[in-house]
Order: C-alpha cells, then structure tokens, then sequence
C-alpha cells in the first residue's frame, strides 16, 4: 500500500524544494523555499537531503495527516504547531504516529512555516525542481483533500516514546533565527550605487515598511529612496536575487526568489544570502532596517551558516542512519 | 576592429556582472555569450547559472563552493582568449511571428507612434520590415530579447507598469523588442499580441529559439487570429 499526506486544511502551503537553479540563461527564476535556512534545518533534522521537498506554509493556518508513523520537524516562524491537539516544539524532530494530525496554526511574527516529513513526497518536477513558478503556471497551493505520496522506508522504531520529541534540543543546538516585526537586513554595493547620490546615509539610516503589494517575486519597501544622478535607458541585463532598485521615488524593490532573471533598472545595492531568509520572513508592515556589509564579511557569515548546517546533518546522522544528510550536503545538496 | 574588453562587477555575495566594454555591439554580445558558453561547458565549481544577455553576462554561484577571486580569475582567462579569436555565432535559424496589432491587442500602439511622431501603420511597418536578432532569453519565462526594429530613437517604458500583460504580448522599450511566453506584469509598450504559443513545459529547453536566431514579425487581421491560436512557433525550413 502507497503511504500518503493528506491535507487536511489548505490554508496557503506549497511543496518546495531549494530552488531551480541552473535555468537562468533560459529565463527561468531560481523559486523555491524563501527562507532557505529554515526549509534546510527542517530537513535535516528528520535525515533527509537539506533540498528535499519539504511544505512551505505560509501565513494561513494548515493541516495534515500522514498514513504510516513519520518523522517530522517545523521550522521557520513561529507558530502553534499541534500533534492531535497537544502542543509541540518548533525546530526539533518529533515522531509521528500514523493518523496523527499535525496542525500549523498561529503564525503571528514572520511569514512562512517549513514542514519536513522523513521519507520522499513525490509531486511533479520540472526541469530538476518541484519548486513552483506562478509565470509558468507550474505548481501551486495544496487545497484540503489533496493526498501526496510519501516514499521511502518508514523511520527505524524510536522506544520509549508514544509520539512527540525524542531528541533532547541540547544534542542538536539549532541556531533559531530572531523573530520580530523589526528585520534587520545585510546588504553590500550594487555595481550600479555609483549611479545614485549618495545613497548609503539614507539606505541604512532609516527603516523600509514592507508594503501589501510584496511576493515571492520581489518585496516593496515604502520609505525615503535615494536619487538617480544619472538616466537614461539601460539595456536589459541580468539581475541576482536579492537586487534592490528604485523603480519610483519613494519606494525600493528588493527582487527575490521569483524575480524575473533579467531588467533594465540600476541595482543599488544587493541583500547578501543570509538577508535574504530574514527578508522571506518579512510581512506587510514588517520593517526592514538594511545594514551595510562588505562583500568578505557577507560571505563569511554565509559559510559559518553553511558550517553550522553540516554540524547539524553530522549530529542527525548518528540520529537517523539510514538517510545520509551530511554526505548529501557535501554534494552541495 | 577591436576586441571588447570584458570588466567584472561584484553583484552582491552570490554573483558578478561582467561587461562587455569596447568594439562593436556584435563582437560585445558575442564575448557575453562565449562567456556564457565557457562557464557552462566547463563547468566551474560552485557556478550555477549565466545570465547573457546584450552586452554583459551575468554569473551565478554559491560563494560556499568557491568565491569572486576565483570566478573573476576564469572571466580574465576568457578575456584573455577572445583577443585572439573572435568566437563565430551559431547557424541563425528565422521564425515568422504572427501579430493582430493595435486596439486591444496592442493598447500601447498609439502611443508608441506619438512618441515616435509616426503613423500607427508606418510602427507597424517597422516593426515587420524585417528579422529581428534575438540577443538573449529573459524574464518572463525565456523571453525572446531582441534588438528593437529602425525607430530613430528609444521608446520609453510605461510609467507605471501593468500588473499583467497577457501572453502572447508583443512589446517595444527603449532599443528592444520582446514577445511574453507567458502573462506576466510588464513596463513594456504592448503594440501587439500574437496567437502562438511560444511555450511547452514538457520540452526542454522551454523555447524552440535561441540567442542569434531571428524573428520576422507580419501582420495579421484580428479575423485570422483563431487561424493560428495556440500553434508552437517553429523556424521556418529553408
């Protein structure tokens, strides 16, 4: 017999994985997972590879129920997450038993929730990546009733517990990213700062609100922008994730994940990796206060990131033998 | 005639932007897209993804895996190469593009004559006087970004950009010209739409064209839309 998910409430939640990578120079976007720090903790703390397809819940409150005992863990922002009611911890594993409901719901401070579930959720792919990408209408939100292959060997029996956590959270140390209304964003030059007056006084000293009209393809900012000294028409070129532009005084958009690969506007400035998550967690009315980084200091806290997520597969390996995380993050995922 | 030199921009901790300075607008394009060329065929450890497009190229990678040293270093390897070849460009293949211009089709085609201080027709008649080179593919969905047809001076983007143009939307801004695959918000001068259909998810790549080849856009009467509605744009056979 197939093991399933079902949804059981829909709210907004989607299968994602860590992006499309590689399809920029036909277009396409990277997508996936807005907080990609999150999506991979979630998975490598129930063993799998940190870009397997795990569920992104965003805002709206969700449910779901797996048919065979599973192991699961919820990260990103903080929320109420329920087993059959009973209250549950955040960024740990937890074993599940078949039927169980496991409920997201209260997601108050922050914007999306990450959902693993051990084993494999097998939904279509395209082009390397179930990531969906609303341009090319692939993918989309997961709608109550909706069932999901779950493949992959159950976990190994875990004794001495009914369900819920197993795994004392001082063996795993997970550094929990900082929630607030309030998100502090590293950002380094653009190569195109030079064609704006002055901007830095006026990037970093004053906070952005994030505006309604914000997505996976690029956040809004309202607030005071800097001047354009130059203009002209610019052949269209390709932009990286994280470009922050000034399409109209007074506001800034900071393209993400979704952004289209190519335009014609001057990047400012671009949010470092890092920045980025914080910036998927960021909902309208949230604040965004931008910090000034050099390009050494952006990439080496990128890479303790990266340290600290192979520690954490090394630590889940002795804790889940059977899948490989920290092999598969050598890889690169 | 010269061989442009190529400068490196950083581009945030996860990408350079490389320029194609000097020479001519081809020998530019060219130097981007052998770039391009270069990075993927060999595959450079930690680069993802290339973004050529008219005159710079812009290059992806997981700064983890490797670093901006370390892709600046192959980019002055490749400048160093095109000063002794000129890499020559793929066999250029031609599409013919059907298009109902104007009114609902294109809301922007008056405009666009306006500011070109031009009759409606005399726009189309540019616009279809004769094959386009497409330069790159781009946003949304593998775009064909072409070199804009003989207006005598750049369109403006529209001021405020449409939350959605519909596929098929076949636009002008500044010195380009570009069909959406697929509906999309826009700042671009919609002066058309054809009924082709320049997408298919279960081929890969997405399109069937690539950067060199062209498009040869004619004009279609609305009546003749349903005649061509959904059909996949082919090169032409020779």
């Amino acid at each position: 017999m197939t093991d399933t998910l079902t949804v059981r409430q829909g709210g907004f939640a989607t299968v994602q994985d860590l992006g499309r990578r590689g399809r920029s120079r036909f277009g396409l976007p990277v997508n996936g997972a807005a907080d990609q720090y999150s999506a991979a903790v979630a998975n490598v703390l129930v063993g799998s590879r940190p870009g397997a397809p795990l569920i992104e819940i965003t805002l709206l409150d969700f449910a779901v129920t797996a048919s065979r005992d599973t192991i699961i863990a919820v990260t990103g922002a903080p929320a109420e997450v329920t087993l059959n009611d009973q209250a549950m911890p955040q960024w740990q594993p937890l074993l599940v038993r078949a039927g169980q409901t496991i409920a997201v719901r209260g997601i108050r401070t922050g914007l999306r929730v990450y959902l693993a579930i051990q084993g494999e959720l097998r939904v279509p792919v395209l082009a390397g990546s179930v990531a969906p990408d609303s341009v090319l209408g692939f993918g989309g939100p997961l709608a109550a009733g909706d069932t999901l292959t779950l493949d992959g060997p159950g976990p190994a029996p875990v004794r001495g517990y009914r369900f819920g956590p197993f795994v004392p959270a001082e063996y795993l140390r997970v550094p929990v990213p900082l929630s607030s209304a309030t998100v502090a964003v590293g950002v380094t030059d653009g190569p195109d700062a030079g064609e704006f007056a002055d901007p830095w006084p006026l990037l970093t000293g004053q906070e952005y609100t994030v505006t309604p009209r914000s997505n996976h393809v690029g956040l809004r900012l309202a607030g005071a922008t800097p001047d354009r000294t130059e203009s002209g028409e610019v052949l269209s070129r390709g932009v990286p994730v994280g470009a922050v532009e000034v399409p109209a005084p007074g506001e800034l958009l900071v393209l993400h994940r979704g952004r289209g690969v190519t335009a014609g506007y001057p990047v400012l400035a671009v949010v470092t990796t890092i920045g980025l998550n914080a910036l998927g967690q960021a909902r309208p009315g949230h604040r965004i206060r931008f910090r000034r980084q050099t390009l050494a200091q952006a990439v080496a806290t990128q890479r303790a990131q990266a340290a600290t997520l192979a520690d954490l597969a090394r630590r889940t390996g002795h804790l889940f033998p059977q899948a490989s995380p920290s092999s598969a993050l050598r890889r690169g995922a | 005639m010269t061989a442009p030199t190529l400068q490196v921009a950083d581009c945030g901790d996860a990408a350079i932007r490389v320029t194609a300075r000097g020479g001519d607008v081809e020998r530019r394009w060219r130097a981007v897209h052998h770039l391009a060329d270069v990075l993927t065929t060999t595959g450079i450890t930690g680069v993802y993804g290339v973004v050529p497009t008219y005159e710079s190229v812009l290059v992806e990678f997981d700064a983890v895996a490797t670093d901006h040293a370390a892709v600046t270093q192959v980019v002055a390897r490749v400048a160093q190469d095109l000063r002794h070849a000129d890499p020559a460009p793929a066999a250029a293949r031609t599409f013919r593009v059907p298009v109902v211009y104007g009114g609902s089709f294109g809301p922007d085609l008056d405009f666009v004559a306006e500011h070109l201080e031009l009759a409606a027709a005399a726009v189309i008649d540019r616009h279809t006087a004769g094959p386009l080179r497409i330069r790159c593919l781009g946003a949304p969905a593998g775009s064909p970004m072409m070199d804009g047809p003989a207006f005598g001076r750049p369109v403006p983007r529209l001021r405020t950009p449409r939350s959605k143009a519909p596929a098929g939307a076949v636009s002008v801004a500044g010195t380009q010209a570009v069909i959406a695959p697929a509906a999309s918000p826009g700042g671009w001068q919609i002066i058309g739409r054809t009924p082709l259909n320049l997408l298919d998810l279960d081929r890969d790549p997405f399109v069937s064209y690539r950067p060199g080849d062209a498009i040869r856009f004619f004009a279609i009467p609305e009546s003749r839309w349903a005649e061509f509605a959904g059909r996949p744009l082919e090169p032409d056979h020779d």
